[in-house]
């Protein structure tokens, strides 16, 4: 487990984050909170008992939705008085729900003062991590006979949180409490709801008046059920490997999102605690990688990305017709436009993604209706990569942000503002074209020339397509090309000066097809070899670097999503040993922290640290951490589409021994696959 | 005042087709409230095709702001998800056509769009 004394459960973007015993207060260093549409809704929830704190016993996250506390009375000390215990059964869904127990062990009868300090400073999600002084609009906080209700005003806009208690409770304006009486082994219980509301002048909630279509997750008990059942199954010699599996499962369970006005549909969200939204690189990448496991999270996060597909020119959220949305958020600071989220639109990857992600999923699903349904957005989308990303003229696609006061600078994955770097370590001007995007329109254009052939009647336009396609890559090919290092230039200025340090977007080069095959087992030796491979995975950015640095975000640590694209591409190219080399990596990682993955971890050399060290505010579950280990299964069995029928070619080190993944959804029905490990890696890499 | 929204009503009516609501079927009814005054607008929207009138009859979406605030609205100098956010649009029924017409007002009037970048410019 990875050292963490918060407890996280959610519920799509309802979570809260709390302290072992349950307990919420909140500060810059600790933005604990309940949560809900990217609103802190509580910043204090103590509970106390005759005034004194409780200690925790132990506590247990039984589903991603619920949780429970076990607590005695006092602080930790060397001695605890355990004649009181106190539990708390807590859950989230579209209320968050605490069922409080106070059992008596002791001989003698006791009375007992129980009460829980509530507060809220309403504070926007992009708020938490700083110290909140000068709120725009007006805290509220009023009593009535059954609740409380704790409230924000800043024009029209209206937060609340409702409280309210099954057992009479006393409310005052700082939270409630009970007095009670205990005989010996008697218990006492009280549920506690607290209700979440987003206001509207007419007193209305603005999402209740939202029609919800489909299904809603009235259960979540039996829908998660539904959803493991739904999944294939995993058996292997190495329970590690199959305990991993069913742990992503659940993490995407946890994952899925509803976007607020668009009908009950899901896709993944980025990840807990700071990133439950809809981000359109990371839940398309997330789908790209569970594809084969769950592929209905492919066709509504298409629809749900089409829908919101830019139609206009907007600076401030950097809008441009075509242009795949980047982040979406529904927060105060997004309501009055302090932050561009409404959709915001900066980033230069989603857009050529989209068209990957549909050309993916139609090969797996046979869904052709979805690829008729959006061939307008896919032509929109090769308008933008044509027309607007090209801001130098020469036929890549680039960014330079037009918000320049809250827009990213970095508009690739790597969107640190340090990540992009000459060898000698300076930061070049803007614009600025990443290597990793111009393979994504490679790619993206290869497999819309293929939509076009085969389903959309237009031959002409599947032939300008490829003719854009190898031209792209044969000017790629020839203005990347590091000829001193051996590799692709992480980056090329405005100039056409390259950024020319060893990075693991090279991986993602061998993926989208970009790379001349002449120069393919050059890259395959970097992405194994000392400077980029840590034992664990691919290094961000290659030691020895000027701006390397083990725990550099974007500089030098270890992305399992990364990672897991690079062993695609290089499975795609041939090299399945090289893959299986950053598989086993990644999947013995993955074990060190329960099978749940994070975002990222040190890039340190794995015979020096022996276990791999997590990055300080990596948020977990993630979205593409939780479908590297799907990727690296696919990839391991070499698990492709081909014909109608889906074909597996395994690949696998001989430690991981023998694998089957059942129930294989796709046009094919369902199949299985299984796998025995034959290879024997110790000749790769180093 | 609402010349614009108007001018933006008429012209979709007009128009009679808008290719980004191809997909969309549906009515939406813009009820613009001013003080004891209401303007409707109906727009009955066929994969596409589009029919605007001023009937105060049920649709599935029904949307609620002032006059001003529509105007501003239609002429991209405010935007559709945040007046939602801020609680100064109202909405109720079937919020996925209301994120579908938003798409088709205007953009900011000032927006630049994407710059090109010429040597020795910056």
């Amino acid at each position: 487990m990875p050292p963490s004394h918060t407890v996280r459960i959610l519920d799509g973007n309802n979570f809260v984050v709390c302290e072992a015993t349950g307990d919420i207060e909140a500060t810059p260093t600790e933005p604990t909170g309940l949560f809900s549409i990217d609103t802190r809704f509580l910043s204090k929830w103590v509970l106390t008992v005759n005034g004194e704190r409780l200690n925790s016993l132990s506590y247990d996250d039984l589903q991603y939705y619920e949780s429970r506390f076990f607590l005695v009375p006092g602080l930790a000390t060397h001695y605890v008085d355990a004649k009181l215990s106190i539990i708390r059964e807590r859950a989230v869904g579209k209320s968050f729900r605490e069922h409080i127990t106070i059992l008596n062990h002791d001989e003698k009868a006791v009375d007992l003062d129980i009460r829980m300090d509530a507060g809220c400073d309403f504070a926007d999600l992009f708020e938490v991590k700083d110290e909140i002084l000068n709120k725009k609009g007006e805290i509220y906080s009023e009593v009535e006979p059954d609740r409380l209700r704790l409230g924000y005003r800043r024009g029209n806009f209206r937060r609340e949180t409702i409280i309210s208690s099954s057992e009479p409770a006393r409310f005052d304006r700082n939270g409630f409490a009970y007095s009670i009486h205990l005989e010996p082994n008697e218990q006492w219980d009280t549920a506690i709801d607290v209700q979440t509301m987003a206001l509207s002048p007419s007193g209305r909630d603005l999402r209740l008046g939202l029609r919800v279509h489909g299904a809603e997750r009235l259960n979540l008990q039996q829908d998660l059920e539904e959803w493991i059942a739904k999944a294939p199954k995993v058996n292997s010699e190495h329970e590690e490997l199959a305990a991993t599996y069913r742990k992503c499962i659940v993490d995407l369970a946890a994952l899925r999102f509803a976007p607020l006005s668009l009908g009950g549909q899901n896709i993944p969200a980025a990840g807990l605690p700071w990133f439950m939204t809809m981000f359109g690189r990371d839940s398309i990448l997330t789908c790209l990688q569970t594809l084969p496991f769950t592929p209905e999270l492919s066709a509504t996060t298409l629809r749900i990305l089409g829908a919101l597909q830019g139609t206009r020119f907007d600076d401030f959220r950097e809008e441009d017709p075509g242009r795949i949305l980047h982040e979406m958020r529904y927060g105060e600071s997004a309501a009055f436009e302090e932050q561009p989220h409404s959709p915001y639109y900066g980033s230069v990857d989603a857009t050529p993604l989209f068209v990957v992600l549909l050309d993916e999923y139609e090969q797996w699903s046979g869904d052709v209706a979805l690829v008729k349904e959006l061939e307008q957005e896919c032509r929109r989308a090769f308008r933008w990569i044509d027309d607007y990303a090209d801001l130098v003229g020469n036929g890549y696609i680039w960014y330079e942000r037009r918000n320049t006061e809250s827009g990213l600078e970095n508009q690739c994955w790597k969107d640190s503002w340090d990540s992009i770097s000459y060898r000698d370590g300076t930061l070049p001007p803007f614009p600025r074209a990443t290597c990793e995007v111009q393979g994504y329109a490679y790619d993206a254009k290869m497999r819309g020339a293929r939509l076009a052939r085969e389903f959309w009647d237009d031959p002409a336009y599947a032939d300008q397509l490829e003719r854009e396609a190898a031209a792209l890559k044969e000017r790629f090919n020839r203005d990347w090309w590091v000829e001193d290092g051996g590799y692709y230039a992480l980056a090329l200025d405005r100039d056409g000066r390259q950024c020319d340090v060893l990075s693991s977007n090279i991986g993602h080069l061998l993926w989208s097809g970009i790379v001349d095959d002449d120069r393919a087992e050059q890259i395959a030796d970097h992405l194994v070899g000392p400077r980029l491979f840590t034992g664990w995975g691919v290094r961000t950015l290659a030691e020895g670097e000027v701006r390397y640095n083990p725990i550099g975000y974007h500089n030098g640590t270890v992305w399992p999503f990364d990672s897991s694209f690079c062993a695609w591409g290089l499975r795609r190219y041939g090299f399945s040993e090289e893959a299986a080399v950053i598989a086993s990596g990644i999947l013995d990682a993955a074990w060190y922290f329960d099978g749940r993955l994070p975002e990222a971890f040190g890039g340190y050399p794995r015979e020096q640290t022996k276990f791999p060290v997590e990055y300080p505010t990596a948020c977990s579950p993630q979205a593409w951490s939780t479908g590297a280990p799907l990727l690296l299964l696919r990839t391991m069995l070499g698990l492709e589409p081909h014909e109608g029928h889906l074909a597996v070619a395994p690949r696998l080190p001989i430690g991981m021994g023998r694998i089957e993944v059942l129930d294989i959804p796709g046009r094919w029905g369902r199949v299985d696959a299984f796998a025995r490990g034959r290879l024997d890696l110790n000749s790769v890499g180093g | 005042m609402t010349d614009a929204t108007t001018r933006f009503f008429d012209d979709l009516d007009q128009q009679g087709y808008q290719p980004l609501l191809a997909k969309v079927s549906g009515a939406l009814r813009f009820d613009l409230h001013e003080g004891p005054q209401t303007m409707h607008w109906l727009v009955r929207i066929d994969r596409g095709n589009i029919q605007v009138s001023r009937e105060d009859m049920e649709a599935d979406t029904v949307i609620g702001t002032s006059p001003a605030l529509f105007d501003d609205l239609v002429t991209g100098h405010e935007n559709g998800l945040t007046a939602l956010l801020r609680g100064d649009m109202t909405v109720t029924g079937d919020a996925r056509l209301v994120v579908q017409m938003e798409r088709i007002f205007a953009g900011p009037p000032d927006a630049r769009g994407p710059q090109r970048y010429r040597k020795g410019m910056q």
